[in-house]
């Protein structure tokens, strides 16, 4: 009898069959993230158009909770390193081929930025807000003749903190549900969608979630869009990608995506806010609770999905299955 | 937005009917309810106490996952319809369906004795209304035509102690 000793990095009962190191704490980050991008993008697009006496919950009020959702965040991905005393070490280099290089120096800035310009408006929010240091109120109001130069930086970066989720996801080549470049902007257009139903959960004028409800709509348009034509490109690429969408056309992951995702969190409350539009009374906080589930999903069985996806050479899929 | 009038019942009959027809030719089984709460409640229990539910061969059949099953999501879809329904029709308001001679609290104290009477019914005959009366009923089986009469009758003789909550 002849003995062949086989060696591969993949005989690793943590690798084969199937590797998944993200649990809870990434998809939350993911959907925290894109919240936080909708959230500020709006907040200053409509200062920047002199909106501010109008869609007030959008302007002031929304980005009072941004610093909030950003520390969560930052919680959970801190929860998710290994080596948790070493995560200074991403900020001691810029790697421009790096995904997660720009994601981590997006944060770091719009953390601050977004603390700053949460502290312009808390006062017209909170009248009786009081700093207690003189220095901070000095310092905002020195600050505050940059507002425009914030809201321009602001848009930047959420426009990146939205889309670079996406695209950190995408550059995973070896996870051929994610390797996929639409994957980028459907997290920006979810983030931003998710940031409309937020401002249309707390906003308290009837203008300001008309004008949502229907920037909201169009998002949600332009999501479905997105997603069927991820699954467009998926069918028609090598057979590991089409693998990668079978999960979902009738594979473990077809209930949970095509009823949580697209039902329940894209196509009702669609519905719903196209019904509101012409004249239907729903209190708004339906559809956009309905659109906040449905964006926490998509991150989740996105990031579940992805990594139940892999190249399986030819004999392994005899040995595995 | 003024309320819209209801359908008529015939006509509502008559969907419910191709409702329950569509769900033999696409799912192959009928309408169901009650093992949704079933499989839920389990599950539950299941969280805090699994072992027990292990042992009880009753409860063992229904502790797989709850959304492995076509009735839970055929439940969450219920409510979906419901609620369209009732914005399309401009009936969407929280109230509480009472007669005039009875008080909220007392209203919601026997509607939840009633349910819960009725939820132990349905697990004992193995169905309620739209597992074991409809799709039962529209299969021939003696079980849910049965049941359907017993319902009725049930109703009747003790509709006049309960009147009060709605007269």
């Amino acid at each position: 009898m002849k003995e062949v000793a086989i060696t591969s990095g993949r005989m690793n009962h943590g690798v084969d069959p199937l590797l998944h190191a993200w649990g809870w704490e990434i998809p939350l980050y993911l959907f925290l993230g894109g919240l936080v991008a909708g959230i500020l993008f709006f907040s200053a697009f409509f200062y920047l158009r002199h909106r501010e006496n109008v869609f007030t919950a959008a302007i002031k009020v929304a980005p009072l909770y941004t610093p909030v959702f950003l520390a969560i965040g930052l919680a959970a991905l801190f929860l998710d390193l290994s080596h948790k005393l070493y995560f200074w070490r991403l900020y001691t280099t810029i790697r421009w081929e790096s995904p997660m290089s720009w994601g981590a120096w997006t944060l770091l800035f719009i953390f601050p930025l977004s603390v700053i310009w949460a502290a312009f408006w808390v006062k017209d929010v909170y009248p009786n807000w009081d700093w207690k240091f003189p220095i901070i109120e000095k310092t905002i109001a020195w600050l505050a003749q940059f507002k425009k130069w914030f809201a321009w930086s602001l848009i930047l970066f959420s426009g990146i903190l939205g889309m670079y989720t996406g695209i950190l996801l995408s550059a995973f080549n070896a996870r051929p549900f994610w390797n996929t470049s639409i994957l980028g902007p459907l997290f920006l257009v979810s983030g931003l969608s998710t940031g409309a139903a937020f401002i249309l959960l707390i906003s308290r004028s009837e203008q300001e979630r008309h004008r949502f409800s229907q920037i909201d709509s169009f998002l949600i348009g332009t999501e479905l869009f997105l997603i069927i034509h991820m699954f467009m490109g998926f069918l028609a690429s090598t057979s590991v990608q089409i693998h990668a969408a079978e999960m979902f056309l009738g594979g473990p992951y077809t209930a949970i995506f095509w009823t949580f995702v697209v039902g329940i969190g894209l196509l009702l409350p669609l519905l719903i806010e196209i019904m509101e539009l012409r004249g239907v009374t729903v209190p708004a906080v339906i559809p956009a609770m309905l659109v906040l589930f449905g964006g926490l999903m998509l991150r989740f069985v996105v990031v579940d999905a992805g990594q139940s996806s892999r190249w399986l050479y030819k004999f392994m899929e005899q040995l595995v299955f | 937005m003024k309320e819209k009038p209801f359908w008529s019942p015939y006509a509502g009959g008559i969907g419910l009917g191709i409702t329950l027809l569509l769900a033999f030719v696409f799912m192959g089984r009928g309408l169901g309810a009650s093992g949704a709460m079933m499989r839920f409640t389990t599950w539950v229990v299941d969280v805090f106490a699994h072992d027990h539910v292990m042992a009880n061969p009753y409860f063992a059949k229904y502790a797989e996952h709850p959304f492995s099953n076509w009735l839970v999501f055929e439940i969450i879809g219920v409510m979906i319809g419901g609620f369209l329904s009732g914005m399309l029709a401009g009936r969407n308001k929280w109230r509480t369906g009472r007669g005039p001679n009875i008080t909220k609290h007392k209203r919601w104290l026997l509607a939840f004795i009633g349910g819960a009477i009725m939820g132990f019914g349905a697990r004992l005959s193995r169905g309620c209304t739209s597992g074991l009366a409809l799709t039962g009923g529209a299969t021939l089986a003696v079980g849910g035509w049965v049941f359907m009469f017993a319902v009725f009758g049930a109703a009747f003789a003790t509709a006049y102690f309960v009147r009060k909550q709605w007269i």
